[in-house]
Formats: structure tokens, sequence, C-alpha cells
């Protein structure tokens, strides 16, 4: 019997095996069960229990963007504001990962892990969320982008508040489409937020970054002169401009946005340097948010590309993928002496440390550049600003805006992609910007005429 | 205005009696083990072997007890003319007997070589070798033993009453239907009247168990009839008529455990009935494997007279029967070699099937049953490398068998098809319940197939709370080592061996479902012992179960102390 009692230990270690699965379950329901509890299909929070009671959602005036009422959810009454904030107030199928619906739903549900989502109604701690976005601004924004696909994101640079958050295409969250094969097309990406979740060639407003590095990696930049002929060939495959520029300084070559100039002033940098600085200025990286939101990976990397490939991604095409929110941020840096503000949507989540007045859906601010380099860079955007002042369509004209314009190529069947990105150097009305207006066209109307109607709200 | 302050005191005392009832669950399992742990005799030899060359007492501890020259020996005697294995010294309900194991020179009783058992009374004397032991009373032996980490000195203030156990296993069921009549879809009476009739039915198997069959202890009975109900009142918002199966089963159940318990109660008849036993599991599987029908992909169900029936349920207690065996006949080779047969066909018909989970706990039970045998690591390590090759085997002759398999360790890009469609739900759902749970009849996974059966531990985390789902794994984990504390004064080797065997083998389903749901294994489709909805895994977790009792010795002692107390009344000695 003594023998069998000792190899009776085996069903301890057996039990062992076990206890350590019940350890490892545990572990995991405690670490994920927000994110598990957060899911399309649960039936606690899209029937009766869930959304049907859920919060309200409000804008930074008070005006209601999402509310309950009787057991349904319902969402501003105009059609337009419904569909210009669908992406950052979401749906009620939660097919909009990013929306706050579905980030928040926690809070707009009552959910707690202690007492789940079984709580009677009469006395779910359902709260309100209000945001720091303002509805008119983003209708105007979308308004603006009309049919086109896009995106524009307007930031308060000094305190980080999101303004204006619109993206397209949309769709009305009272009155969902029915997306089949025949109109599936007309809402390709319409589940994305472009703001947060998608990433486009930069074009010619990548000239920003490569701007910075040169800056910081070339002492005689000022000095040096670049002479444009329309055509720069590195390795055959040519660089051009519309026009041959001449020869210019460094400021006239930013503010001509002179491909030639930047292409040959990135091999000047080094495809390493460029890197470096990239991704300083947030390139390559998974980690930036907007409050509690991921901002989609923005790509910069022509190390080991070759010298042509190089020149290409100086100028923001090659494999270069730029996300608005982050290009804002970049132009945030700018304006602030070097670091980026990071930006806010949620104002209050109606959680205790937010009634207290500490910000807990900001994220900490990022050191992206010198002083130096960022007074530089607002001289440089500011000259290039000045080109365009007087065209049509932009009415910034009062704010001291600094920006730059980019058209980026992206194949041989479609219009170029049109980006606007910049900030107002005006202490009243400080605004960091980003638009971009996929298939746009070329020029400045399309995306700059976005920020103007959206900024032209804000300010009025 | 009056009207929602009402609501809201309702409110609240819902939710407080939902806060309460993980605390009340705990509370119950605690003592259901807290009473297994009491009531035992002190820990004092039964017998005493006296050598009669040197006087020196050997206390003898176990009622099966081998004597040799082997170091793991109850009773080891360094003797070149003793065996390694000897013989075997044993109680049984007639007396002591001594059983030669194949020894090379004989063990001798009183100076005549034994055959087979030979009954030995106190001053008998037995000799192997040149060691004669004289056969002494308990008492001779006077040093103090050193008692068991499990159960409580004998001292210990008395557990919880059996009826009082009862009465709280009854009341946590009523909160439950109350819980389910209020529930947000459907509000009627029905719960109670399924909580009434469960509970006429378990209070009818106390009163039967302690006053027609007498037995001492009923903690193991209360622990199951806790959790059967617990799945009973599930399954009563879900679907009417499976608990009413459930509830029959549950009854089917008890008397196959009142059986098993009975028929086990002479480890030697169940040796004569082996071979009889493995051919009706054999014939059974046959039965299954002709006539089976394909459900959920696993041709593990036969229809009798409008009946489902899954027989490889019942195969598992004809495994454990066929695996364990009393001291003395364990140690043959035939034994043991008929047996790695057996399980080779239980195996091989569970996979011909494609019900895989279940050959993989035979598998695991297999070797779990051959280690504590033999304590032979060749003949482990012979049936793992036997298993690998034939799940090479079976993978390259049908490659789509692992295709059930692929969406494990990434469910969650799996949400809509059947890849991990269930996992993903099992692990919202519970989450959605919180500590407390949403409340009986108020989750959404009952929406989900196989909610009632595999899923249903994520049923009990969305309803009731992840505290009571994790309760019911401790009382799995804490049946497991209360099997093989019991082992060391089990009346039998048979019953240390099955009894922990059928407590590894319910701890390997409950893993297997447990964490095949919840996506740390690959989902295989297993139930959790006593909670799933299924007849045939309900009446086949009451067989193990019965196992498990009758290696507790307490379980057969009211037998033993009745014609005790009769002699007693006559003025006799004892």
């Amino acid at each position: 019997m003594k023998r069998i009692m000792t190899r009776s230990l085996i069903v301890w270690f057996v039990t062992f095996a076990f206890v350590a699965g019940i350890i490892l379950l545990g572990v995991r329901v405690v670490l994920y069960h927000g994110d598990w509890v957060q899911q399309p299909y649960n039936g606690h929070i899209i029937s009766n229990g869930g959304l049907a009671r859920a919060g309200k959602i409000t804008d930074r005036a008070g005006q209601q963007l999402a509310y309950s009422e009787n057991d349904t959810r319902h969402y501003n009454s105009d059609l337009t504001t419904r569909e210009a904030l669908l992406h950052v107030v979401g749906d009620n199928n939660g097919y909009i990962s990013t929306a706050i619906q579905s980030r928040y739903s926690n809070s707009l549900t009552g959910y707690n892990f202690v007492l789940g989502l079984g709580i009677p109604d009469s006395l779910r701690p359902n709260s309100d969320i209000k945001l720091t976005v303002d509805a008119d601004a983003s209708r105007a924004a979308f308004n603006a982008l009309g049919s086109h696909k896009g995106a524009c994101v307007v930031y308060n640079y000094k305190t980080g508040e999101v303004l204006c958050d619109t993206s397209a295409p949309s769709y009305d969250p009272e009155d969902p489409p029915e997306i089949n094969e025949n109109n599936e097309s007309e809402y390709d990406g319409v589940y994305l937020d472009n703001v947060i979740s998608s990433t486009f060639t930069p074009g010619s407003i990548f000239k920003i970054v490569t701007a910075a590095a040169a800056v910081e990696n070339i002492p005689d930049i000022y000095e040096q002169t670049f002479t444009c002929d329309g055509y720069l060939d590195v390795e055959g495959n040519p660089i051009t401009c519309e026009y041959a520029h001449g020869t210019q300084t460094f400021s006239d070559a930013f503010a001509n946005s002179c491909n030639c100039a930047f292409g040959s002033i990135a091999m000047q940098v080094g495809a390493d340097k460029m890197k470096e600085t990239a991704e300083r200025l947030g390139f390559n990286k998974n980690d930036l948010k907007m409050s509690d939101i991921t901002i989609a990976t923005s790509h910069y990397d022509a190390t080991g590309a070759g010298d042509n490939y190089l020149a290409w991604s100086g100028i923001g095409q090659y494999q270069d993928l730029a996300n608005p929110t982050l290009m804002a941020m970049i132009c945030s840096a700018v304006a602030n002496g070097g670091t980026a503000t990071s930006p806010y949507i949620v104002d209050d989540d109606g959680k205790l440390l937010d009634k207290l007045g500490i910000k807990t859906n900001k994220s900490p601010d990022i050191s992206m550049m010198s002083a130096d380099t960022a007074s530089r860079l607002r001289d440089l955007m500011r000259g290039s600003a000045e080109g365009y002042a007087n065209n049509r369509g932009v009415s910034l004209a009062g704010l001291n805006f600094c920006a730059k314009t980019g058209t980026a190529e992206v194949g041989e069947d479609k219009d170029p992609t049109s980006w606007f990105v910049g900030f107002t150097d005006d202490p009243a009305h400080p605004y960091a910007f980003a638009a971009v207006v996929v298939e746009g066209g070329y020029g400045i109307d399309a995306a700059a005429s976005v920020v103007s109607a959206a900024i032209g709200e804000l300010v009025n | 205005m009056r009207r929602i302050s009402l609501q809201v005191i309702l409110d609240v005392s819902v939710l407080a009696l939902r806060a309460l009832l993980p605390i009340y669950a705990l509370v119950i399992i605690y003592q259901c083990f807290a009473s297994a742990r009491r009531h035992r005799r002190p820990e004092k030899p039964l017998v005493t072997l006296e050598i009669k060359e040197t006087g020196q007492k050997i206390p003898v501890l176990f009622w099966e007890n081998s004597i040799g020259r082997s170091k793991g020996s109850d009773i080891r005697v360094s003797d070149i003319s003793v065996s390694r294995d000897h013989c075997v010294l044993l109680r049984r309900k007639e007396g002591w007997f001594v059983s030669d194991i194949g020894s090379k020179f004989g063990t001798y009783v009183n100076g005549e070589r034994a055959e087979g058992r030979a009954k030995v009374i106190i001053d008998d004397e037995i000799t192997v070798g040149h060691t004669t032991f004289v056969l002494k009373r308990g008492e001779e032996y006077q040093e103090r033993l050193r008692p068991s980490w499990f159960f409580s000195k004998a001292s210990d203030k008395g557990s919880l009453k059996p009826y009082k156990l009862m009465i709280l296993i009854t009341f946590f069921h009523l909160f439950m239907a109350v819980e389910a009549c209020f529930s947000n879809e459907v509000q009627d009476y029905v719960p109670l009247l399924i909580f009434g009739a469960m509970e006429l039915l378990m209070w009818g198997f106390f009163f039967i168990s302690s006053y027609a069959l007498n037995r001492v202890n009923f903690e193991l009975e209360a622990l199951a009839c806790f959790l059967s109900g617990m799945g009973v009142m599930l399954l009563v918002r879900q679907e009417l008529r499976s608990a009413i199966v459930q509830m029959i089963a549950m009854a089917i159940g008890m008397i196959a455990f009142a059986i098993i318990v009975k028929f086990i109660e002479d480890p030697d008849r169940v040796n004569s009935w082996r071979l009889a036993i493995m051919i009706a599991a054999v014939v059974l599987l046959a039965i299954n494997i002709v006539f089976g029908r394909v459900q959920n992909g696993a041709a593990n169900w036969i229809n009798i007279g409008g009946v489902s029936v899954q027989p490889s349920e019942f195969v598992k207690i004809a495994f454990i029967f066929v695996g364990a065996a009393a001291l003395d006949k364990l140690q043959t080779k035939r034994n043991f070699i008929e047996f790695i047969i057996f399980s080779a066909i239980c195996v091989g018909a569970l996979a011909l099937m494609g019900d895989f989970g279940t050959a993989l706990i035979f598998f695991a039970t297999f070797l779990l049953i051959a280690l504590m045998r033999s304590g032979d690591i060749k003949t482990v390590i012979l049936a793992l490398v036997a298993a690998a090759f034939a799940v090479f085997i079976v993978l390259s002759i049908k490659p789509y068998v692992a295709d059930r398999f692929s969406a494990w360790g990434h469910v969650w890009e799996h949400v809509q098809d059947s890849g991990g469609y269930q996992q993903v739900r099992v692990m919202t759902y519970m989450a959605s319940g919180g500590l407390i749970g949403v409340g009986v009849g108020n989750g959404y996974l009952k929406y989900v197939f196989a909610s009632e059966s595999d899923l249903v531990f994520g049923l009990i985390g969305e309803e009731m709370g992840v505290i009571i789902a994790f309760a019911i794994a401790a009382a799995i984990i804490a049946l497991a080592f209360y099997s093989r504390a019991i082992t060391t004064r089990s009346r039998s080797s048979f019953y240390a061996i099955s009894a922990c065997c059928a407590a590894g083998l319910m701890v390997i389903q409950s893993a297997l479902n447990i964490f095949g749901i919840t996506d740390i294994l690959p989902l295989t489709g297993v139930t959790l012992p006593f909670l799933s909805a299924g007849g045939s895994s309900m009446i086949s977790c009451w067989g193990l179960l019965a196992f498990i009792k009758a290696a507790d010795e307490r379980t057969y002692a009211a037998k033993r102390r009745a014609p005790a107390n009769a002699l007693r009344k006559r003025g006799e000695a004892v």
C-alpha cells in the first residue's frame, strides 16, 4: 500500500497542473475582462441592457450627439452632424471600433467587473461623456469634404482639446445602410475613422520632416543653394517639379515645395538620420494616442533602399505613410517650441478623477525637436503659407497661419491625394490642423478649404 | 415617485442576494470538505506483527500490506531468502489473510505452506524465509503514529451534521429558483416546481442513504447534489425539457452510485466480474461504432427508444473497474496486460468515432492507472510514444482533423466562424457576468450552441458570477486532494487506485472543458462533471464518485459497527 500511496501523488501533479491553468484563466479574466465585454455581439450591450440605456454623449457646447430615450439610442437631430461625427461617436452595432461608443462603452453602459452588466436598471451607474469636439466645426469640415474620402482634425495645441474631427465616407447612425454588393464601393472603408485609423501617402507635407532633419544635421543648410531644372535624375527614376524653380535658398525651396531640392537634401541627410528624425517626430510609433484610442502607425524607413528611393522618400513618396493626427501633432510641436501636445477628445468621462479636474484621458506630451528647430520650421511654414495666403478658399489670413500643402501621387489612374497641415500662430486661436482629401486633385483647394471651413466655424 | 423608490428597494435586495450567493457557495463547498476531514478513527495500527526471534513490534497500518525484501514493501524483511515481493497480508470482512504472491520459497502459516489466501488469526505465526512473525492485536503497539495532514485530529470539534449541510444546499437552490422566477425575459413559477421536485429527490436520497443504507457520512453526496442541482436550476430557463431529463438522470445517477458502492464493497467480488465488465464495455463501444449517429462531428451517440445515450460515458466507469485491483492481484502480469489491451481498444474506438476529447481523457486516465499500478515509467513512456505515433498517423491520413483545432490560441480572429465562435462568447459573457453574475436566466450565452453542456462553465460565470465558477473549479480540485488523502486509509489498493483515478479523470475532464472553452487548450467538446447538461454524463459522474466514496474507510463502517453493538449487548467480548 505504501508504494501505491507514493505513486498516487501523481494525482497531485495532475491537480497542480489544473490549478495552474485555473490561475492563468483567473489572471486573464482580471486583465482582459474589459476587452472581452466590449464585443459588438455582446447581447448585454446591444440589446435592452446596454446602449439602449447608455449615457449621453455631448459636444463641448453641450449639444447632444448621442442619447438614449425609451430604450432606443438616438443621435443628433441634424443629419450632417450625425454623419460628420459618426466615427467619433459610433453607431449602435459597434462597427467603428475606435469610436467613443465602442471604446468607452464600459463607462456608458455602467460596466464594472464586480457587478458585471447585470445591474438592475434603477441602479445602473451610467454616466454621460462630454467630448471636446465642436459639432458645428466638424459639420462644416465634413460638408467641405463633399463626396471625397478624407479626414480633418483640428486641435488646440495649447491644451490638447480636439475641436474638429471628421472622417468621410460616412453614414447616418440613426438609419444605417444595408451595405451589399451593389453599394460597397460607395462605402469602401466606411467603418474606418480616417483621422485615427488610416494612413495616407504624405507627399509634400513630409518636407516638414525632411526640413527638420536638414536643420538638425546639415550645419550650412541655410548657406547652400539649390538649383532646380524641374528635373532631378537619380539612378534612372527622375524626380520632377511642375516647372523649373531655378536657383533657390533652403527657405525658398521649402516655400516653392521644390521636389528636386528636397530629394537632394534627403540624400545629403542620409537614410539613417532621416529615419532617426522621422521616428522622433512620431513615425513608426505604435503607442500614440488620442484619449484612450491608439493612432495608426505612420511609416517612414528608407534605410538600405538606395539613393533614388531615399530621394523619393524625402518628398513623401516611396513607402512613406502618414496619419492625419500625427501630422497635426508634428505641427503642434512646431507651434509649441518643440513639444507636441497629445490630443484628447474625451473631456469628461463621468469618472471621479475627471470630475476632480484630473485629465485621465490625455496622454503625456511628446518632445519632438529642439526649440531652435521648431522656430526654424515655423519660419519655413510661415513662408510657405504666405505663398497661398491669398488663394481662394483659404480664410486663415487673419490668424497668422503657418502651413504646408501636399499632393501625393498614389497611382497612374488616380487623382492625387491632397493634404493641408499646419497651425495658426495666434494666442487666441491656437489650432494645429491636418486635412487630407483622397483624390482631391492638385493644389491646395481641396484640403485647405476643409481646414478653413472648420477654423472659420471655430473662430466665429 | 413612490413606485420608483419601491423598484429601487427591490433591485437593491435582488443585488444584495446575488452578491451573497458566491459567499454562500464557498461556505457550502468548504463545509463539504470540512466534514470530510473529520469523524476519523484515531491513527492506530490495525494489528501488530511481532518478530518471534527479537520481539520487535511492527505496526500494520493498512488493510493490505505487502511483505517482502524490496524497499517499497510495507513490511520490509532484509533477508536473502525472502523474495522482493513475497506475500500480502490483507484484511477482509471475514478477518485477516495472508496471500503468497509467487515467492520463491513460499509463505508458511503455523508451519504449513500457504496456498492462495490463508486465514490467520491472532497469535498465528507467519513465516517468510528465516523470519517468523506473530500476529498480535493493534493495541500491542504503543508508540504514537504521525497523522495525515489532510485529516483533522480526532479531538477537533465536530463538523456540520449532514442534514444541516443539506438544508444549506436546499436554500442555495431555492435562491437560484427565486432568481429564475424573476428573470428578465420570462416570469413564472416553473423554476419553483422544478426546485421542489429536485429537493424531494435529494432529500429522498439523503434519507435512504442515512436510514436504509446506514451510511454515516454524506459529504460527497452533498457536494454532488449541490453541483448537479445547480446545473438543473441553470437549465430551467434554458430548456425546461433538458432540466427534467437532467433531474431524471440525477436520480438514475444516485441509484447507480448506491449500487456501485454496494457492489464494490467486497474488492474480491470485483475481480471475479472483471472480465464480464470488460467484455460488456467493448460490446457497448462496438454497438456505438455500428449504430452511432454523428452529432457535432463525433459519432458518439446512440438512440435507444427515443433516448440519446452516450455509451462512452458508461465505459468510463468500466475503465476504472478494470484498471484497479486488490494488492495481491495487482502483481500478476496477466491482469496488467489485459488492462493495456482494453485501454487501447477504448481509446481506439473513441478516436474512430471522432470523439477526441473523450479519447484523450481515457488515455490520460490510462497513464494514471498504469503509473499507480506498476510505478513503471517505461510503460508510461512506451504508451506516450505509441500515442504520439497514433496521432501522427491520424494527422497524415486525415489532415482535416487538425483543422478542428486550428483556431486555438487566436480565437479572436475567428469571432464569426466555427473556429472561435463559442470560445469568444464564453469569454465575453463570463466577463459580462462580473464577479456576481447577471442572475439566473438573464444570460445571453444560453443562445449559443452547446451553452448548457460544453460551455456551462461560461454560463455559470455569466449568470452566477466568476466567483462561483471558480469555486466549482476549486471543489473539483479539493475532490482530487481528498481522494488522494483517503487512500492512506483505503481498505484495499483497489479503492486507492480507483478513487485516485476517478478523481484524476474528473480533473482532466474539467481541465479539457474549462480550458477548452476559454482558449487555454484546444476546444475538444467534453462536459464539466455534474454541471453540464447530458444524462449519460450525469450518471457517469455519480458512478465515478462511487469509487471515491468507497475508498473512504468510513463508508462501510456502519455495517461493522452494527453487529459489534449487537455483540456488546449480549455482553460478549469484542
